[in-house]
């Protein structure tokens, strides 16, 4: 087995996990704070993307590793 | 005894068979995601000139599609709510103008920016939307044209700030005040390669997404190639995913410009 396809399945533990860090504490953020959604949401959207950033930089070492 | 032998050879065989199968169509992707000088269509097949390549017609086709379409779909309409394409067009760009440019830029920096956002916004849009569309790639897959973009970003990182702050002032927002020297020593590289490590954030970003979202479509569609008709669910898998990459591109688009929003606001307006 490639080294790189445990990688890969280490680098969507990881983005999981933080990503349903953030929209978990989103959902609860928002039902504590219904007329904030908006700006939440807007906050949220933000870190996913970074993280999901982070994410994409490993799978992309994990293509190039290959 | 022979027919046990017959059979483990016949499985060994189509183990074989698609395992090819699977090298081709791990090429067949591999030719589908990365950029070439050819523009296969199951319509057409072109081999473009070599001061050209597939992605930069689509670069081209974009810039076209946004010119002709606004210039088209846009109507001034005087002293009335607009109507029609007008209007959603309008949805759109005060959002980019509130939302993203004056919401980190301020009022007036903010006014005076949204002709670059709103182009970041409109541009990768289309680019990414393009990609989803049969007979065209996505130019916005390939880590040149993303880095492009990204160093538009930090050109107003650093000469965008210059020019608003002065070059003292510039140099200045590194180092805060209050800070003892010998702290002071590391953190200032820290941030000076900070500048250009978000700017590469930006850019593997969008390259990845773009380039990872159309993998998982063309390799579930792949499975169909590799396993026959036993793998017909895949193609309603990745059907799914393709409007999930809808989502993505709108995303991807948006999340551009508000980083990019950010990242020169900070730049702007060092104190806060």
């Amino acid at each position: 087995m490639n080294v790189a396809v445990f990688g890969a399945g280490l680098v969507v533990f990881a983005a999981a996990l933080g990503i349903g860090w953030i929209g978990s504490s989103a959902m609860k953020a928002m039902s504590r704070q219904p007329e904030a959604a908006s700006n939440i949401q807007t906050a949220m959207l933000i870190a996913c993307a970074l993280i999901e950033g982070v994410a994409l930089f490993g799978a992309v070492i994990c293509f190039l590793a290959n | 005894m022979t027919n046990s032998v017959h059979i483990v050879e016949e499985m060994q065989h189509q183990v074989h068979e698609t395992a090819d199968r699977a090298h081709y169509v791990n090429q067949w992707v591999m030719h589908h995601v990365t950029d070439s000088g050819e523009w296969h269509t199951p319509l057409w097949s072109l081999h473009l000139p070599p001061w050209i390549s597939n992605n930069a017609v689509m670069l081209i086709i974009t810039s076209f599609f946004l010119i002709i379409g606004f210039g088209s779909f846009f109507r001034y309409q005087k002293g009335k709510a607009p109507r029609g394409w007008t209007n959603a067009l309008e949805v759109f760009v005060l959002f980019v103008r509130n939302e993203i440019s004056i919401a980190y830029l301020g009022e007036k920096d903010g006014r005076k920016m949204a002709p670059l956002f709103l182009t970041f916004f409109f541009f990768i849009l289309t680019a990414n939307l393009m990609g989803l569309c049969p007979l065209f790639s996505t130019s916005t897959g390939n880590i040149n044209v993303t880095m492009g973009l990204a160093s538009i970003t930090f050109f107003f990182m650093v000469f965008g700030a210059m020019y608003v702050n002065g070059p003292i002032k510039f140099f200045k927002a590194f180092a805060p005040e209050g800070v003892p020297w010998p702290i002071l020593v590391i953190l200032m590289p820290i941030e000076m390669i900070g500048l250009v490590i978000k700017c590469a954030a930006l850019t593997i970003r969008l390259f990845a997404n773009m380039l990872a979202g159309h993998i998982v479509v063309f390799s579930l569609v792949g499975l169909l190639v590799t396993f026959g008709l036993w793998a017909l669910p895949a193609l309603a898998m990745a059907l799914a995913i393709n409007l999930l990459e809808v989502f993505i591109a709108f995303l991807q688009a948006y999340v551009f410009t508000v980083l990019s929003a950010m990242f020169i606001g900070e730049m702007y307006h060092p104190a806060h």
